[in-house]
């Protein structure tokens, strides 16, 4: 039987697809060519409206949180719900925003344009990986609305094993969760592997496509552990296994081993996708090189590698043996290497770079300044004999928002400043942009800085209430969200207002050399009119043509004359 | 670089072939197609070893610190029954092979023959465990605190009666189970030791997630049947049993570390 | 009839984009399927003998001789991509990252108590984290006369 009398299995035809050449948003249209479409440019898109709808959610919990904490005592509400409001915030902006925000939209998007692939290597699976996403969020609204959860995003056993609250439905929630982002992770793996248009070299690439790599790795190695620690938890409730159970012979502790082996990597997989977009954005505004590419390159690799080595610093004041404690907080140190790499590539790319300082540029510069105080504090923490006296306290809490927020966040609005042209051919306000930026930037310190200092003075964590001295910390701290909240108002305005009243953006507005701009803005639905062959690296600006790094504006500004006249 | 003028290996994949039926529109050879599949279902694997191997470091680190207990409570698992089971799976990986391979040189109906010994064999399995899982049950052998259920037996002879489930017996919900004596698989009564419920509740997850995979694979083997018999593949285009194969051995793969460390590592009487 | 080894001489069109895998024979199969039969079996009459310490590492021996013939034969790995390997072996590298350092941590905290099943710190007696719980109602129903097993741990007395 020959192959060409084979009846079609899936098949090859571009019409259900829609006209490869035409403008992705207007190949097909409808609701369908939404809910059924396997281009990945509209799948990051969804992905990218529902993760920001997380961060609204998770958001207006830390607004209620930080409201909560303006006085002493009560102020709008009780303690237990005070514990379900920050448990939620924590798991929303983990779960539902941080982890698939970089990867999953902007990801999804630009990761096979940049190596010139149509598509991911697996569309069907990366439809199948956004509902799975979608079925998580369902299941955890199931969570919330039953009763929701108290025991703070890690479930610590034994706690988790005899709250009331629906513990089961929660850890299913970020079961499911866990197995999207485990889809899209070896989705990103195997495309860049197998799709790499002819000239996209290993040394060719893109580090944002580097960068997302790294993250699919840690994805696809840390995210099962979860699957099954949670598993093992809903197990543990219904029989109890007693694995985690001290009453049957196991050990609690334990559970702290088996959540941190991925939640250790989790934190990189919200990180590192950060880092990825920052590259690309120092590239493009200081207008050359990357200052050592393949160091940048690999330092994300290596942080992949070593976030598997170091979970055990979250254990240090779980009770366990001094031996291993000495040993994960001597590994931790390890990561400062290609977390320094990083920043020292970065800061030597901008010195003597022709510096624009476009919006998304003010947030790459926030994003190493913020991620380097994130970082240095991450080493009073690593150091046992600090960390001692720092756990749980408001330090680990301005800590990790520095990295978080500060980091992936702050990374994650920039990438979307400097992408929404191509994603959706309109450009936004620069000046609403930047008011948005100042905002995000000063409220952001205002929120955290004090929580340093209160943190180092022993205000704990997730204390409902507290004690005089901390107050005008606290104050502070609420004012800030306040200050932020307008920030980030003004941001989200500025993107709509672009999508929906924006100026049409020319092909390469920023003048970048990057191998995303090459292409129609917004581009088409196969990506590229025809296979791209790459003949120089994304960030060689000495090679690129004068053509290619044309910004189109002149052409803009005239067809916008010609219309006036 | 990527010059909107430049075309890719001039027309390597516009005229060269016909694009066949089977290759998706964003490949651009079936190489390429194939290639891709195998990675992912490669690295899909991947991520099943990770998931197992948490319950294989829960494994480790119990019987490392508390090996008396694996030693006494492996004696009521039936070596025979794990040994058959291993096989029957071992057989099925090689009939799941050999499908693959009639497939590769196009011989449909002999593709057709071996997935469907291999449903048997998994059917099979399910069956012997079974047999195992109910014999369990009826000692009360049960993880954590189901422990020392006496269920339908009179072969446990606890201090005091313990009733139903310790779970649903009131306030003490959750403490030691009891010593339990029960006939173990060579016919001695046997005194379990504290914690045997660990090795039972181990046992039960470990065999239970691995069970759970062969259902899983069972469906998957059908659905690859199913296509296969609708004529959908070719000595061209054998993807889909090539990767249910895979994942076929994959649940063997873990079958073949469970037997020995479940049935077998143990001081022998 | 099912017996060519190689089906596999199309070197010659080599980029038609074609797919061309390496095919084993039938007898092939059946011959590693055999052997594993055998390993099934040695590790099964080995299980009779008590070699001490050594048991686990024979029967992982076996066991990992059996899992790397499915994976090179029957998985195709042997005549496969490289990277294939190296993520089934990579996914092994970090499985026994995660089970060496989270034993190195269990092993040296304390001991087990070999009645509660908690732990307990050697140098001070008093429970290490995941140490047993304050009160044990089941101890007290011990049977007065369990038989002695093979050496099944046997609290030293009674608690009152
Ligand atoms: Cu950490």
């Amino acid at each position: 039987m020959a192959a060409v009398d084979m009846p079609v299995a899936g098949g090859h035809a571009e019409d259900s697809h829609g006209d490869p050449h035409a403008p992705y948003l207007k190949a097909k249209s409808g609701i369908g060519s939404w809910l059924f479409t396997l281009d990945h440019k509209r799948i990051g898109l969804m992905y990218l409206a529902f993760v920001a709808l997380a961060f609204l959610v998770g958001g207006v919990f830390a607004l209620l949180v930080r409201l909560e904490l303006f006085t002493r005592g009560r102020t709008i509400m009780d303690g237990e719900t005070y514990n379900r409001f920050f448990t939620l915030h924590g798991a929303a902006m983990v779960f539902l925003f941080i982890i698939p925000s970089v990867p999953a939209s902007l990801g999804n998007f630009f990761l096979p344009i940049m190596i010139g692939a149509k598509d991911v290597a697996f569309p069907r699976l990366n439809l199948l990986s956004f509902y799975v996403y979608l079925l998580g969020v369902a299941v955890l609204l199931f969570a919330i609305v039953s009763g929701a959860v108290d025991t703070g995003w890690t479930f610590y056993t034994p706690y988790s094993m005899q709250t009331g609250a629906s513990v089961i439905a929660m850890t299913m929630g970020v079961f499911i969760l866990g197995f999207s982002s485990i889809l899209t992770g070896l989705n990103f793996l195997v495309t860049v592997h197998t799709m790499r248009a002819p000239g996209v070299t290993w040394t060719r690439l893109p580090l944002f496509v580097w960068g997302m790599y790294a993250t699919a790795l840690m994805q696809i190695l840390a995210t099962p552990v979860l699957a099954i620690t949670l598993l093992l938890l809903s197990a543990e409730r219904f029989f109890g296994v007693g694995i985690f159970d001290p009453k049957l012979g196991g050990d609690p502790v334990l559970f702290q081993h088996f959540f941190w082996f991925y939640s250790h990597p989790a934190v990189y997989i919200m990180i590192v996708p950060g880092m990825a977009v920052n590259s690309e954005l120092i590239a493009t505004f200081t207008r050359r090189s990357i200052f050592g590419y393949f160091a940048v390159a690999m330092s994300s690799l290596g942080l992949a590698l070593l976030g598997f080595l170091v979970w055990g610093h979250h254990l240090f004041v779980a009770g366990m043996s001094e031996f291993a404690t000495m040993m994960f907080s001597a590994l931790t140190f390890l990561v400062a290497i290609p977390s320094g790499v990083k920043i020292f590539n970065w800061t030597a790319t901008i010195y003597k770079g022709s510096v624009v300082l476009a919006s998304p540029m003010l947030y790459a510069m926030a994003f190493i300044f913020l991620f380097t105080i994130g970082g240095l504090t991450g080493l009073f923490l690593g150091t046992l004999s600090t960390d001692v006296h720092l756990t749980d306290t408001y330090f680990v809490v301005a800590h990790f928002h520095y990295v978080m927020m500060g980091g992936t966040v702050i990374a994650f609005l920039g990438g979307l400043l400097y992408w929404w042209p191509k994603m959706t051919g309109k450009m936004h306000d620069e000046k609403k942009a930047k008011v948005g930026f100042w905002f995000t930037f000063i409220g952001f310190n205002v929120v955290f800085m004090p929580q340093f200092i209160m943190g180092s003075r022993g205000m704990p964590r997730r204390y409902y209430d507290y004690l005089p001295q901390f107050e005008i910390f606290h104050k502070v701290s609420t004012v800030g969200t306040w200050i932020l909240a307008i920030g980030l108002f003004t941001t989200a305005y500025t993107l709509l207002e672009a999508l929906f009243r924006g100026q049409t953006a020319p092909r390469n507005p920023w003048g970048s050399a990057g191998f995303e701009w090459m292409t129609d803005t917004p581009p088409c639905l196969a990506n590229f009119h025809e296979t791209p062959v790459i003949t120089r690296g994304p960030y060689d600006y000495h090679l690129a043509t004068p053509e290619e790094l044309d910004t189109g504006w002149d052409k803009v500004k005239a067809q916008a004359q010609a219309k006036k006249d | 670089m990527a010059n909107v003028s430049d075309t890719a290996h001039a027309g390597h994949d516009d005229h060269a072939h016909a694009h066949p039926s089977f290759l998706q529109h964003h490949f651009d050879t079936p190489t390429q197609q194939f290639n891709a599949s195998k990675l992912g279902m490669w690295v899909f694997i991947a991520t099943e070893i990770l998931m197992f191997g948490g319950l294989f470091c829960a494994y480790a680190i119990w019987r490392g610190l508390d090996p008396q207990v694996f030693d006494d409570a492996h004696h009521f698992l039936n070596k025979i029954m794990g040994a058959t089971n291993t096989v029957v799976l071992l057989f099925s990986s090689l009939t799941a092979a050999l499908a693959v391979r009639s497939a590769q040189v196009g011989k449909r109906n002999l593709t057709s023959f071996y997935l469907v010994v291999t449903l048997l064999c998994a059917a099979a399995f399910l069956v012997v465990k079974y047999f195992e899982y109910s014999h369990k049950f009826h000692l009360g052998l049960l993880p954590g605190h189901c422990f020392g259920h006496p269920g339908l037996s009179g072969a446990i002879e606890n201090g005091r009666e313990v009733g139903t489930c310790l779970r649903t017996t009131g306030t003490q919900t959750t403490s030691m189970p009891e010593w339990v004596k029960a006939v173990d698989e060579g016919g001695q009564t046997r005194v379990l030791p504290p914690r045997a419920n660990m090795f039972f509740g181990l046992y039960f997850v470990m065999t239970g997630l691995h069970g759970l995979h062969v259902l899983v694979g069972m469906g998957i083997l059908t659905w690859v049947l199913i296509k296969n018999v609708q004529g959908k593949f070719s000595k061209e285009y054998f993807t889909p049993i090539d990767i249910g194969a895979l994942y076929w051995h994959l649940v063997d793969l873990v079958w073949i570390y469970l037997f020995p460390l479940l049935y077998l590592v143990g001081k022998p009487e | 009839m099912v017996t060519e080894a190689h089906a596999h001489a199309h070197d010659e069109h080599e980029d038609d984009g074609a797919v061309h895998v390496h095919i084993a024979s039938t007898p092939f199969y059946i011959g590693i399927f055999l052997v594993l039969i055998c390993l099934t079996v040695l590790t099964v009459k080995v299980s009779y003998y008590d070699f001490g310490a050594a048991n686990i590492v024979i029967a992982m021996v076996i066991a990992t001789t059996k899992a790397g013939l499915v994976a090179a034969f029957f998985m195709h790995l042997r005549h496969d991509k490289l990277f294939n390997t190296l993520s089934f072996l990579g996914a092994l590298l970090f499985l026994g990252i995660f089970i060496l350092l989270t034993y190195d941590d269990l092993s040296k905290r304390g001991r087990l108590d070999p009645a509660y099943g908690g732990r307990v710190n050697v140098q001070t007696g008093q429970a290490a984290p995941g140490g047993p719980p304050a009160t044990s109602a089941t101890y007290d129903a011990l049977p007065e006369e369990a038989p002695a097993t093979s050496g099944a741990p046997r609290p030293a007395q009674k608690r009152e």
